[in-house]
């Protein structure tokens, strides 16, 4: 690429994924706009107020899977990024009132000390469990972190790096191997009942299996997700995931990257199988040799490329592309801490910032059940998040005392039978707050505001076709060389110029910035 | 003195007479020992009620291995198997859907519901008839060895590799979504209508403990494909005198080469010294030895009841303890005095001559299956139906007839229990006859004799641990290297002469006759009997 | 199980041979007496009707409906003028030929597209961002062919309006027949002067036996498909099926054919924007295909000696056949040839073949395998130029 006109790089889409590719392209002296169609960067990373004086963190709350090596490739700590010294611990709470279950994501012998309460063995179950889950984990981050295999090409040089991940399998060893084998396409309810006794202790691990899946725990294939999840959960950022955006915004400027906000992109410029630019909302048209979308594979395929400018097999992927949301957002003002029953002994300032509420595996599955035929939810399994805690002394995120709280719900359809309106959007609401009150009782009458998004709102909201936070599900035949699809799986696409940098590209959603990373790579 | 066999197969069933057939005609000394009055295991036909012979638990044939038929002459032992000629979708509105042979006629019946389907389906057959070409190595040899170094197992596995390097991208990736997508979400791909994905995604969890919606469920839609009788793809088909007559015929074909068979000769447990399977132990206490054991039990059966976890490693037993059976179906015969006529297509016609699916629709199936998570059999099941005495009365007096039910889902651990079963077995079978009566509105007065096999029954008159028609379940992780446990898919068995043969091993359940062959092949080849 | 055509209520009274096949479904006639060769002789000399209700029929109707057809036909569908009719093929997008047909433009935006494959699943998947709606009328429209030397006379005759004796080879206009509306293209499927009726096909059978009683004094006959399938190899025309597959229904690459090598590449317009397959048609148009369709006469005076070596005389059946036959070039098979017949007219045994592209030159001497008393042997063949037969009346 060189720097005249039209080999300027577009990078579509402010999200973090958007950020990290647009920064590693201009270190690399490429001519990069960014372009965000919203007033500010950081897509579901960005932090927003939601009722006068409270600010939410975002929608993706969990910053522990943004990659540390990428953290330090891109100088994020001289952007002002700070790692959190101790990680938020996640807790069970007891509907009726019991010691809840404490999982410590950085200290596997505090939680297996606490798990000793509720069981005998799960205690050195949970030990030996995260000792396996650390062996396959190496050889998962491997896989995860770099490009995904070119299953398809007959080169040497593919077939060198297939043979390396056929011996990395094998380093494994037999044993581990076989297990690896054995529980990738497993259910995660049959893999943790293997394991454990302690209902909510599988609950809490359950849950990043199932985080926006169209399956619940008995699905066959969701033990991999939470492998993923083990594998690659690191360090959570101080501050989450604002935080995160801030330091990624200030890299990017330092880098050169110039910064559009209020963009919105209307369609790919392509002449002859070759993008020429793109063309904004306005009728404004900036060419670029290059285009890398951060967008999700059914946005970009379907309705940022004319079908005409498209080979007809990308079309029946961006049909095929499975982007069904499961969880809805709810921000709640709370106008004091939120208490959890039964927590009191364990947290005795009550400042829980981490929750999962749900009984026992069954009762995910029974929150999953409805999705299916388009219904809500009697009880949804809620994943609650209360980011003011730790930003107290930082960068309040509410009035001192009050505090704001965020809530993941599964799972609730984006195709409600009947579609979203006004109605079901209360009835959502009142649905998460009767099941957060039976374990909060008193959080209900303290709630100031909420703020309720509905997967059909997060889609509008953020353009997220289907409302799926990750950009697509993240199954095993979207996994891989299979995400989005085969042609498009190594970022560079069948249009000459046109790349994919986002959560629907290897290795998934959620907060890593690899999908960037290795799409900035390989265009580079 | 007592006498000494090759081989001793422990159980009846098709898979078992298989091995025995393939044994004795390698010249070994053979004996078969069944615990029922009957061989056949789950391949059985009785005269449950007079004049009536019933398919009792497997009812209809498609993947026996056309190899077997010819290297056994099953033909010559009475074996025939005729055709079904229809695919009939009865729905409550009083509409239906039929596909037949005739391929225009099927494009008609079709495009009522959706032309774009009606244009589709051809595509996706022919698709599928590529997906069954390139998988049908995988069902007609042992399973791979990933992992091992061995020359031999490297070979093989290139050999694999090259079979499937060889298929198109395009059918790559189809074959990739076909092992991990649901047959649901597989089927929304193709087609629109839910009357097509409702009785071609059913396919997929027959037998299973899993939902239409399951992950990993789409690749059993390959086995309608592969459905091979007599060479032709495609294919499904009854046997001429119910399936148990597949059994006699293998049986016949078994004693021709030499095989002893002896029914009624239940066995306590497996003779083991010196770390060796040396052979069983009656229930009535007598002793029979023989040099290899081999067991077509399902592998729960025979490893932690008949042979003993002291006799074995303890990985491997804590291996086999997770192995995953939970029976999910149960079967409902129905002896009727007239022919069974169907509100949508009234009277005598071809779609009586195939396979009559009662799931109108995807959801009905996923709720069916959402009762059975909890322990609770489907109050509107799913039903696969056939009336084999359409096309061979020999099952039926004259104008009588036999329906056959085979019911999903009744889950085995009910919320009250397995054992409980009996109580319900009743409200089970009404639950059954309700749901067809719907159909079929003349259904209830017809009816001369009912006989309902929970999956409970299946376990205590069958020997299926859990009701498990396939000797545990078709998942992924259940499947070709790792069946019924990784490092033990070859037929040899952790401990010493004892060998399997059932459809607990690769590549698994259905009257396939696979797993009994390839068992003895593996035996024959490495001389181990 | 075929369905009765619209006609079937006088087709069946007069097939008196009982020869039917099915064709698309429906029952179709071979011919109506125990030889079809009065009906060929009929459709040189005079005219014949053949009811061609079973092709595929779609309206293409809204304000992208024009560029929504050129960018699936291979044919720059968009040059057609008001009235107009293009025979063409479309492929899929690696090229490869899905099917034949053709396109009449009966409005500013609005198509009527003929295909021998039901083809709605493909048009409508490939309709996603166009501004148009594709409707299958296949089963709504009837249609007759007739086709000979006093075709136009008998419409003359028999049609109410619409100028039909003015009517260019290839354009359409409406009309009436016996007070029902109907389209008549100047189109057909033997070569020969001849006209296409399409009609709502609950009144079809008024139409059929107004043509009927206008083409007795002409002599007339009603057509089956065997002496159509004489006609068309004259005409070297291929047929789905037989002389190629649809790429859609093909297993592997080998059984595809593209435009070029069907001998369709003058259908074809690559100098224009996006169209299914373009870049794999530009790229075999500036690289040469593999394959090519020639048309092939064999040489009567060394396949009446063949004959006599065997003590025969030459034994050909009247029928056009398609049972596919190689071709060799001095001892090596270079292609295929997939149908052809004897042609009463010109008094030669044809062949359509399909042969590698080197050997695709006009003149070449070919073998064709012709087998004699279950022996298989050779006998040269010229590779011709088709149509073998193209009688000045077709166009004028």
């Amino acid at each position: 690429m060189s720097t005249s006109g039209s080999a300027n790089v577009v990078v579509i889409g402010g999200g973090h994924n958007g950020l990290v590719c647009a920064t590693l392209l201009a270190r690399a002296g490429r001519q990069v706009t960014l372009l965000e169609r919203r007033g500010f960067l950081g897509g579901l990373a960005a932090g927003e107020e939601f009722h006068p004086g409270f600010r939410s963190a975002g929608v993706h709350l969990d910053t522990a899977f943004f990659r540390p090596a990428l953290a330090a490739e891109l100088d994020l700590e001289h952007h002002g990024l700070r790692w959190r010294e101790r990680e938020a611990a996640v807790y069970a709470p007891d509907l009726a009132g019991g010691d809840p279950v404490v999982l410590y994501p950085d200290d596997v012998e505090a939680t297996a000390g606490g798990l000793q309460t509720h069981s005998d063995s799960d205690g050195s179950a949970y030990r030996s469990w995260c000792s396996d889950v650390g062996r396959l984990g190496g050889f998962l981050r491997g896989v995860l972190d770099a490009p995904p295999p070119d299953v398809d090409s007959r080169t040497l040089g593919a077939l060198w790096e297939l043979g390396k991940k056929g011996l990395a399998l094998r380093r494994l060893g037999q044993r581990d191997m076989a297990e690896l084998l054995r529980v990738g396409p497993m259910c995660v309810a049959d893999w943790l009942n293997e394991r454990f006794a302690t209902d909510r202790l599988k609950v809490l691990l359950a849950v990043s299996a199932i985080t926006s899946a169209w399956t619940g725990p008995w699905s066959a294939g969701t033990a991999l997700p939470l492998l993923v999840a083990q594998a690659t959960r690191s360090r959570s950022v101080q501050g989450g995931p604002a935080a995160l955006v801030d330091a990624l915004t200030a890299a990017a400027r330092a880098a050169g990257v110039t910064l559009r906000t209020d963009c919105e992109v209307q369609r790919l410029l392509i002449e002859d199988g070759v993008v020429k630019g793109v063309r904004l909302q306005d009728g404004e048209e900036l060419e670029a040799g290059h285009v890398a979308s951060s967008c999700d594979p059914k946005q970009l395929l379907l309705d940022l490329v004319s079908p005409r400018d498209l080979p007809p097999v990308l079309v029946r992927r961006g049909l095929a592309w499975r982007n069904r949301g499961t969880t809805a957002v709810v921000h709640l003002a709370l106008d004091g801490p939120l208490h959890f029953t039964g927590c009191e002994k364990a947290v005795p300032d009550g400042l829980v910032e981490r929750a999962i509420l749900g009984t026992d595996i069954d009762s995910l599955e029974r929150a999953f059940d409805p999705v299916k035929y388009g219904e809500l939810p009697d009880r949804p399994c809620l994943e609650v998040s209360v980011p003011s805690v730790s930003s107290q002394g930082i960068a309040p995120m509410a009035p001192k005392g009050q505090h704001v709280v965020t809530i993941q719900a599964h799972f609730v359809p984006y195709g409600l039978a009947g579609g979203w309106n006004e109605d079901r959007r209360q009835e959502l609401r009142e649905c998460v707050l009767k099941t957060l009150a039976c374990y909060a009782p008193d959080a209900p009458g303290r709630v100031l505001a909420a703020q309720v998004l509905t997967p059909y709102d997060l889609e509008q909201r953020y353009r997220l076709s289907g409302g799926h936070l990750q950009h697509g599900e993240h199954t095993l035949d979207q996994f891989l060389h299979l995400r989005p699809n085969p042609e498009c799986a190594r970022y560079a696409t069948p249009l000459k110029g046109l790349w994919m940098c986002g959560s629907g590209s290897h290795p998934g959603g959620g907060v890593t910035g690899m999908p960037g990373a290795l799409g900035a790579r390989s265009m580079l | 003195m007592a006498q000494t066999w090759d081989a001793i197969i422990v159980g009846g069933g098709h898979n078992g007479l298989v091995c025995a057939a393939y044994l004795a005609k390698a010249g070994r000394k053979v004996l078969v020992l069944e615990r029922r009055h009957v061989l056949g295991g789950a391949a059985v036909s009785e005269e449950v009620h007079p004049g009536f012979t019933f398919s009792v638990c497997s009812y209809v044939v498609s993947l026996l291995r056309p190899w077997i038929i010819r290297d056994l002459q099953l033909s010559r032992f009475g074996l025939e198997l005729i055709p079904l000629e229809c695919s009939f979708l009865p729905l409550p509105d009083g509409r239906s859907l039929a596909r037949w042979d005739d391929a225009e006629r099927t494009r008609r019946e079709i495009a009522g519901f959706s032309q774009r389907d009606s244009e589709v389906y051809p595509e996706f057959g022919q698709a599928m008839a590529q997906m069954a070409r390139v998988v049908k190595p995988l069902i007609d040899a042992p399973a791979p060895k990933p992992g091992s170094l061995h020359p031999r197992d490297l070979a093989e596995l290139l050999k694999l590799g090259k079979h499937i390097g060889g298929v198109s991208a395009e059918h790559r990736l189809l074959l990739s979504k076909m092992m991990t997508m649901s047959a649901a979400d597989f089927l929304d791909e193709w087609f629109e209508s839910d009357v097509l994905k409702a009785p071609m995604s059913v396919s997929g969890i027959i037998g299973t403990f899993q939902g239409v919606r399951s992950p990993g469920t789409a690749y059993v839609l390959l086995h309608h494909y592969m459905g091979e009788i007599d060479g032709a793809f495609r294919s499904w088909g009854f046997s001429k005198g119910g399936t148990g007559q597949i059994s006699n015929a293998i049986a016949a074909a078994a004693r021709h080469y030499g095989a002893e068979i002896r029914t009624e000769a239940a066995i306590d447990h497996v003779m083991v010294s010196g770390g060796r399977a040396t052979g069983v132990v009656l229930e009535d206490g007598t002793e029979l030895r023989a040099k290899t054991v081999v067991s077509s039990v399902d592998p729960n059966r025979t490893f932690l009841k008949m042979v003993g976890k002291q006799h074995l490693p303890d990985d491997f037993v804590t291996q086999i303890g997770r192995y995953k059976l939970r029976g999910s179906s149960g079967k409902v015969n129905l002896a009727v005095d007239r022919l069974p006529s169907f509100s949508s297509r009234p009277g005598l016609g071809g779609h009586l001559r195939g396979d009559i699916a009662i799931c109108p629709s995807v959801e009905y199936l996923e709720r069916a299956y959402d009762q059975a998570k909890y322990g609770e059999f489907s109050s509107r099941p799913y039903l696969n139906v056939v009336v084999p005495s359409v096309v061979d009365p020999s099952v039926a007096p004259p104008g009588q007839h036999v329906i056959s039910c085979f019911v999903q889902y009744a889950p085995y651990n009910l919320k009250t229990g397995p054992e409980s079963w009996p109580e319900h077995r009743e409200a089970f079978g009404d639950a059954v006859v309700d749901t067809l009566a719907e159909y079929v509105p003349d259904l209830k007065e017809s009816i001369l004799h009912r006989q309902v096999l929970t999956p409970w029954d299946l376990e205590q008159e069958f020997g299926l641990t859990e009701g498990n028609i396939f000797h545990g379940e078709l998942s992924l992780e259940q499947l070709a290297f790792q069946r019924p446990a990784p490092g033990w898919a070859h037929y040899k068995t952790p401990l010493n002469a004892l060998w399997m043969c059932g459809s607990g091993t690769h590549p698994g359940g259905g009257i396939m006759g696979a797993c009994g062959a390839l068992a003895a092949r593996a035996m024959l080849t490495g001389r181990h009997v | 199980m075929p369905l009765p055509s619209p006609f079937h209520q006088r087709t069946s009274e007069l097939c008196t041979s009982l020869l039917w096949k099915e064709w698309a479904g429906y029952y179709a006639v071979c011919s109506y007496g125990m030889s079809h060769e009065p009906e060929y002789h009929a459709v040189r000399q005079s005219a014949g009707m053949l009811d061609v209700s079973p092709l595929y029929k779609f309206d293409v109707i809204g304000p992208d409906a024009t560029e929504f057809l050129a960018f699936v036909s291979a044919r720059n569908v968009g040059k057609l003028k008001l009235g107009q009719v293009g025979y063409g093929c479309w492929c899929d997008e690696h090229g490869k030929v899905l099917d034949d047909g053709t396109v009449t433009r009966w409005g500013e935006q609005a198509y009527r597209v003929t295909s021998a494959d039901p083809s709605y699943a493909w048009f409508s998947r490939h309709s996603r961002g166009f501004d148009v709606q594709v409707k299958d009328v296949s089963s709504d429209v009837a249609a007759l062919a007739l086709q000979g030397p006093r075709a136009r006379q008998i419409l003359e005759d028999v049609c109410d309006g619409g100028d039909v004796g003015d009517l260019r080879f290839f354009y359409g206009t409406h009309s009436k027949i016996a007070g029902v509306r109907v389209d008549v293209t100047r189109t057909g499927y033997t070569g020969d002067l001849g006209y296409e009726l399409w009609m709502p096909a609950q009144e079809a059978l008024k139409v059929w036996d107004a043509v009927m009683e206008a083409g007795k004094p002409h002599a007339m006959l009603p057509l089956g498909l065997d002496a159509l399938d004489v006609c068309r190899v004259e005409a070297g025309f291929i047929l789905l099926g037989v002389d190629y597959f649809s790429a859609r229904r093909c297993m592997t690459d080998v059984q595809k054919s593209t435009p070029y090598e069907l001998g369709l590449g003058w259908t074809v317009h690559t100098k224009r924007g996006p169209f299914l397959g373009r870049d794999a048609l530009r790229r075999e148009k500036s690289t040469g295909s593999v394959w090519a369709l020639v048309g092939l006469v064999v040489d009567w005076d060394e396949l009446e000696g063949l004959y006599n070596s065997f003590g025969l005389p030459p034994q050909l059946s009247s029928h056009a056949w398609r049972t596919a036959v190689p071709v060799y070039d001095q001892g090596s098979q270079v292609g295929q040839a997939t149908s052809g017949g004897w042609s009463p007219i010109l008094k030669k045994n044809l062949a359509l073949a399909s042969v590698h592209a080197a050997h695709a030159v006009p003149g070449k001497r070919l073998q064709i395998e012709v087998t004699v008393e279950f022996q298989r042997r050779k006998v040269s063949a010229t590779v011709t130029e088709t149509p073998f037969f193209n009688p000045d009346r077709k166009r004028a």
